[in-house]
């Protein structure tokens, strides 16, 4: 049995008839076409399905659709900064916190969630924080210097406004 | 031209930079085969046997095939072509057909409208078998009177290989000291985060195949579906999309792959199969259980007169890489010390086991852990520093070792003395508080492999550059991007020799269809033998350039200097621009397409001392050596890695960015293997298929890895360049448990070394010893 | 699409409309966070043919300081106990026991509710449904063999919550309510030892909040626990220590375990610690009291021996840190 679930998805307010038992993972990918989320695990052990629910990260693969009803869901897709890669995004990037690249959406989204609660996390918090996503190329040293990159580049941009 | 400031060419060679395909990558935009999907898709799903070991009597799929929504059903009568990776063990079906050697082997295969429907029709199929005897040890499979997994195999044993190069007897009786000792590895799975998929369209107006498969072989890939499938080879189209990781996992041909093409052929229209977490691990491929013993024969200094090594490895159900694996851990002995005198007795054993495969450090990561051990136990025995007895047998002379491998470059003195160095060994070892330790070990790793599985008489690699009138340049190679950033490689090769700026380069890989034929990344291949013809085809292309820019400037082309973006006449002469010299040079020729090969030298080759070993020979080794600094919990037995400091000689460090990535990768990995990863059974039935039960290690644990790169300049490598991704993770492993033994004063001899085994190494040593561990 | 068993869903928006939505099928499970519940869906373990969602539910979902205690709704996030100042200042270990929960990201939305009735854990009952078929399945669903224990009638399967110890140790109390009204129960009552059915729960009762009583002045609590890796692990032995000095004297004991029992186990005999200075001879008595009552079984690939010896060791390093 269907019913109407509305929420906003990367901002943009939807409405679809999703069944009960549908994953969230699964709505975001296959309803409504962001590949962006991935699948690594049978649920909840690896991570890459992190995105952000109401600004918080979670597992779409263990939430069910239905629960997110007038909630905001924010997925990978939705990072770009004017067409460009925002500020975790270029860290994961100059600093080759991606290697393969399938873990890393899911990665990003943590680092998006961390980084809004706590804008100025040392590496120890970097590490626990971030730990229910795994990585299996980079061995995280690359991925905690993207993450402190993009720290660092927040905090810039924000000194710049103030300045300005 | 604006021509303010002396123009130069671009350099891409030595710099850092981020990967070609990164944006792609963050922003969510890469599409990985499960992200292709397609409204008239159907959804395959796999039906696995729940026994390790039968003759399968009968398989009945009607009550599957009047299911609604079932399109298609397969078994293992679908196909009577066998898999595998050497034409003399293609004996793996996709499907199982008479026999089932493994409990999670597919028996048969759906196609239906949806997940739950597929599954109901599997569940629906009904395979009645009649057991046999199943082993899940390399010692029961051996036993007298078992069952033969295989017929051609009779006894269980793949291969059994033995040889020995130089006199072992006449080094053992040199030695001052000989030692014996014995190390246990358990298997170990890749775990690459994208599990298995494939995504296959069936046309069936021209009888023609398109397959999408996560695979690090597209070719080989390409090879196996014309073989199982009988289609001819033009009539199938592979190609690998972006790749989640693979680290030897997806170096063969898989079953997911072929049963997904069957399926689309079967049904006429699309499948996509995307397999569980759980059965990719099953698919398995992963480095064995193995059983290293190692007698060592040494001299006072440290210097190795003899070694002996005997080993057994769990092989799994299949032959997959057992042969090449088995043949690895023994000619990989050499060429990382001067090594004369060795004995080599490797058995590779078949199981009713998940068949494994080739796990980056492929065959020799488990036999450099116990040489290691072997050295650094003797070192302690001997009152020599860990440091003196590497350097004592360092490799001194360049040219064929013991065993015919051919060493051209040798960095290894040079990674010893950074890592003793960077970690304060000299200031440190032996002082630290208690329940802290360092140690230290060496590993290396081959360039690519010189002779090819397949032997067809091509060379190793072709590249092909596009030249068109909008002044890009398209590289178009088979060359499999898996996240170790080859794509990226192959940009700076051709951007360097043009002299160009690197955003004027843009690279489409591994489409059957579009790109030459590259045997896969696997072996570390990509950057020494793609970059190679990279290089070549790039100067090829600079010589049309440089012709079309004589022609126009009307000069002798070796009087044109070509400064990347511009090309020129003498330092007088104002020049041409890149694109007025790419019009040029197209002038009655039009889109222009140069290629550049590349092939091992037959002194590469390996030897014939005997048979198999041609497997070790390589054009390069990489070389590597880690200090690891431990502090151990006294309580939990609990082992935290504080720190590692690494140093690998990579040759030239094409891109110093992917370099440091590619070395703290694999060490990391090592770390796993050596600390919290193990695949374990159950009766046949993998009881670690989850990624909370396999545990690859979390942020948290995950310790700082200081990366040095040292460049000894490959005479052969592109730019000098060899391997950067393998020859790393080896040394993590015999560096810990030596690290533990200087902690503590016990060494653990069975990996993982997780706190139980450690706590219980404690214990030994005291009940043996009656004092406790330091 | 991931294959997931057909439901029903609803998600009611107080404690009242869910138990009456749970009595009316006796079928139907509560799902709160779902980090483990979905998880159990996905794998054939859980069947409901209806799911009665508990997020939208507000009244269960803060936290409040009272005279004399805290009460914190079933419904409240682990992270935001973990983080909660008084929690952490007054009830050290039951902060320290959320904020070890799985990882970072399972504990931004899985719930005190959901860690504290959280299902037993063991090695062949934590498969998927081909995997726990192809092994005859077990005696704790749907098999006849206990396999951790083959020829026993009892199941094995541990209890893996952490939260659950760390609120013993303080004398928790459980408001539930059910189809029959509202009742109070200690924390300790909650659980039975038998891995097959460990929650004493009537049928359709639901865990609207825990209420942990003051502790006296002085009191000092830490909980820790053994894993393999840092993050996402379930326990393979976990131990809170709740303690109070008077002076060089022990005035106050209360040690609980968890992961080495089908139920989360209060330590028996801390008592006889009391009264006496918490000296070596104590530390190492103490210890072996915990060896003595922690009866892991082979459920995890981690063997039994080691849990019982690092709970052990755990519990004594604990007691030795908060004695100061």
């Amino acid at each position: 049995m269907k019913s109407l679930l509305s929420l906003t998805v990367n901002g943009r307010q939807r409405d679809d008839a999703v069944a009960g038992n549908l994953l969230l993972v699964d709505y975001l990918r296959e309803v409504v076409g962001l590949t962006g989320t991935k699948i690594g695990c049978d649920g909840g052990e690896c991570g890459l399905c992190t995105v952000l629910v109401d600004g918080k990260s979670q597992h779409a693969c263990l939430t069910l659709a239905a629960t997110c009803q007038g909630k905001s869901v924010e997925t990978i897709e939705s990072l770009a900064d004017g067409g460009r890669l925002n500020a975790i995004q270029r860290g994961f990037h100059e600093k080759l916190g991606a290697q393969c690249g399938y873990c890393t959406p899911g990665m990003v989204m943590a680092a998006e969630g961390l980084l809004r609660e706590n804008p100025d996390p040392d590496e120890a918090t970097i590490r626990t924080e971030m730990a229910s996503n795994i990585c299996r190329c980079t061995g995280y040293v690359k991925i905690v210097e993207a993450v402190q990159f993009a720290a660092d580049e927040i905090k810039r941009a924000g000194k710049g406004r103030e300045a300005a | 031209m604006d021509g303010n400031g002396p123009v130069a060419p671009i350099r891409s060679i030595g710099v850092p930079m981020p990967m070609v395909d990164g944006p792609e990558k963050i922003s969510g935009k890469a599409q990985y085969t499960a992200d292709f999907y397609d409204h008239g898709a159907l959804v395959g799903a796999i039906k696995r046997s729940p026994v390790a070991h039968a003759r399968i009597l009968s398989v009945d799929t009607s009550a599957a095939e009047a299911l609604p929504g079932v399109h298609a059903v397969i078994t293992g009568s679908e196909t009577d072509e066998g898999h595998g990776v050497l034409p003399v063990s293609r004996t793996e079906l996709p499907i199982a057909f008479d026999k089932v050697r493994y409990r999670g082997e597919p028996v048969a295969a759906v196609a239906a409208d949806s997940i739950e429907i597929a599954r109901q029709a599997c569940d629906l199929i009904r395979v009645e078998y009649e057991e046999l005897p199943a082993y899940f040890t390399a010692a029961d499979s051996m036993a007298d009177g078992t069952v033969d997994i295989h017929e051609h195999r009779p006894g269980n044993i793949e291969r059994h290989v033995d040889y020995e190069i130089g006199d072992a007897d006449a080094g053992f009786a040199e030695a001052d000291l000989i030692h014996e000792t014995e190390y246990h590895c358990a298997e170990v799975c890749q775990v690459q985060t994208e599990p298995h998929a494939a995504f296959a369209e069936y046309d069936g107006e021209r009888d023609e195949l398109t397959v999408r498969a996560s695979t690090q072989v597209p070719y080989y890939v390409h090879l196996m579906l014309s073989k199982i499938l009988k289609m001819r080879k033009s009539k199938i189209r592979v190609i690998k999309p972006y790749l989640g990781g693979g680290f030897g996992c997806r170096t063969e041909a898989l079953n997911v792959e072929m049963i997904t093409a069957m399926l689309a052929r079967r049904a006429k229209g699309t499948v996509r199969t995307v397999i569980s977490r759980e059965d990719t691990f099953i698919t398995h491929r992963g480095r064995p259980e193995q059983t290293v013993k190692i007698r060592m024969g040494m001299k006072k200094d440290g210097r190795v007169t003899a070694v002996e090594c005997s080993t057994v490895q769990r092989g799994g159900a299949h032959s997959g890489y057992g042969i090449v694996t088995i043949l690895y851990s023994g000619s990989m002995l050499f060429a990382i010390y001067d090594l004369q005198n060795v004995r080599y007795d490797g058995k590779r054993v078949l199981t009713n086991t998940p068949p494994c495969g080739a796990f980056r450090g492929h065959g020799t990561v488990n036999v450099r852990h116990a040489f290691e051990n072997a050295m650094d136990e003797m070192a302690v025995k001997l009152g020599l520093d860990p440091f003196a007895v590497r350097r004592v047998n360092l490799i001194r002379e360049m040219g064929h070792v013991a065993n015919d491998l051919w060493v051209n470059s040798y960095g290894l003195p040079e990674c010893l003395d950074i890592v003793e160095k960077a970690s304060g060994w000299k200031d440190r070892k032996g002082k630290l508080p208690a329940g802290k330790g360092l140690g230290l070990a060496c590993s290396h790793y081959v360039s690519g492999a010189s002779k090819p599985v397949n032997w067809t008489g091509e060379p190793h690699a072709t590249v092909n550059l596009k030249l068109d009138f909008d002044g890009s340049i398209v590289i178009l190679t088979g060359a499999s991007e898996i996240g170790q950033g080859s794509s990226t490689i192959l940009v700076q090769c051709v951007s360097e020799v043009l002299g160009i700026d690197p955003a004027r380069v843009k690279i489409i890989a591994a489409d059957s269809r579009v790109t030459p034929k590259d045997n896969g990344s696997y072996s570390s291949r990509v950057t020494y033998m793609v970059g190679n013809a990279a290089i070549e085809a790039a100067n090829n292309l600079k010589g049309v350039l440089i012709e079309a820019a004589a022609r126009k400037l009307d000069v002798n082309p070796e009087d044109v200097e070509c400064l990347g973006e511009v090309y020129r006449a003498g330092t007088q002469d104002e020049g041409m621009s890149f694109e007025d010299v790419v019009m040029a040079a197209l002038e009655g020729t039009g889109t222009i397409t140069v290629k550049g090969n590349f092939d091992t030298l037959p002194e590469s080759w390996g030897g014939k001392k005997y048979r198999g070993a041609a497997i070790g020979g390589s054009m390069a080794f990489a070389y590597a050596a880690q200090v690891v600094e431990v502090t151990v919990d006294p309580d939990t037995a609990e082992i935290k890695v504080d720190k590692v400091w690494v140093a690998h000689d990579c040759g030239k460090a094409l891109n110093p960015l992917t370099v440091e990535g590619q070395i703290q990768g694999s060490v990391w990995m090592g770390m796993g293997q050596a600390m919290t990863e193990e695949t374990r059974y159950h009766d046949g039935l993998m009881i670690t298929g989850n990624m909370l039960d396999y545990r690859v290690p979390t942020f948290v644990e995950s310790p700082p890895i200081e990366a040095h790169i040292v460049e000894s300049n490959d005479p052969h490598g592109p730019f000098g360049a060899k391997e950067a991704g393998e020859a790393s993770l080896a040394g993590f492993l015999p560096a810990l448990t030596s690290a533990v033994a200087d902690a503590l004063g016990v060494r653990v001899h069975e990996l993982p070394v997780t706190p139980d085994r450690l706590m219980q190494a404690l214990e030994d040593y005291e009940r043996e010893t009656g004092v406790a561990a330091e | 699409m991931e294959h997931m068993p057909d439901f029903t869903l609803h998600r009611p928006e107080t404690a009242a409309e869910a138990v009456r939505l749970k009595a009316s099928d006796a079928n139907s499970r509560y799902l709160a966070g779902g980090t483990d519940m979905i998880v159990n869906v996905r794998r054939g373990i859980e069947t409901p043919a209806t799911m009665i969602d508990l997020t939208s539910i507000e009244e269960i979902a803060s936290v409040s300081v009272e005279d004399g205690g805290v009460r914190i709704g079933a419904g409240v996030k682990l992270k935001d106990l973990a983080s909660h100042p008084d929690i952490r200042a007054r009830w050290t270990a039951v902060a320290e026991a959320a904020a070890s929960v799985a990882g970072p990201t399972h504990r931004q939305y899985g719930t005190v509710g959901g860690n504290l009735c959280l299902d037993t854990r063991c090695l062949y009952y934590n498969q998927s449904q081909w995997w726990r078929e192809s092994n005859n399945f077990c005696l704790k669903h749907k098999g006849e063999v206990c396999h951790v224990a083959p020829g026993g009638k009892r199941c094995f399967a541990a209890f893996s919550g952490d939260v659950a110890p760390a609120m013993l140790v303080f004398g928790a109390t459980m408001d539930l309510e059910g189809p029959g009204g509202a009742r109070t129960i200690p924390l300790a009552d909650l659980y039975r030892n038998d891995g097959m059915d460990h929650l004493t729960l009537q049928d359709g009762e639901l865990l609207v909040s825990v209420f942990l009583p003051a502790a006296p002045d002085g009191t000092v609590s830490s909980y820790e626990k053994a894993r393999i890796r840092g993050s996402i692990d379930f326990p393979l032995a976990g131990a809170a220590v709740r303690l109070r000095m008077d002076g060089d004297m022990l005035a106050d004991l209360d040690i609980a375990l968890t992961a080495v029992n089908p139920y989360p186990h209060l330590v028996k005999g801390g008592d006889k610690f009391v009264g006496k200075p918490l000296d070596a001879d104590a530390l190492d008595a103490i210890r072996e009291a915990v060896r003595t009552q922690a009866k892991p079984m082979r459920t995890t690939t981690v063997r039994p021996w080691y849990r019982r010896r690092v709970v052990g060791a755990l519990a004594r390093r604990l007691a030795a840190r908060l004695a100061g």
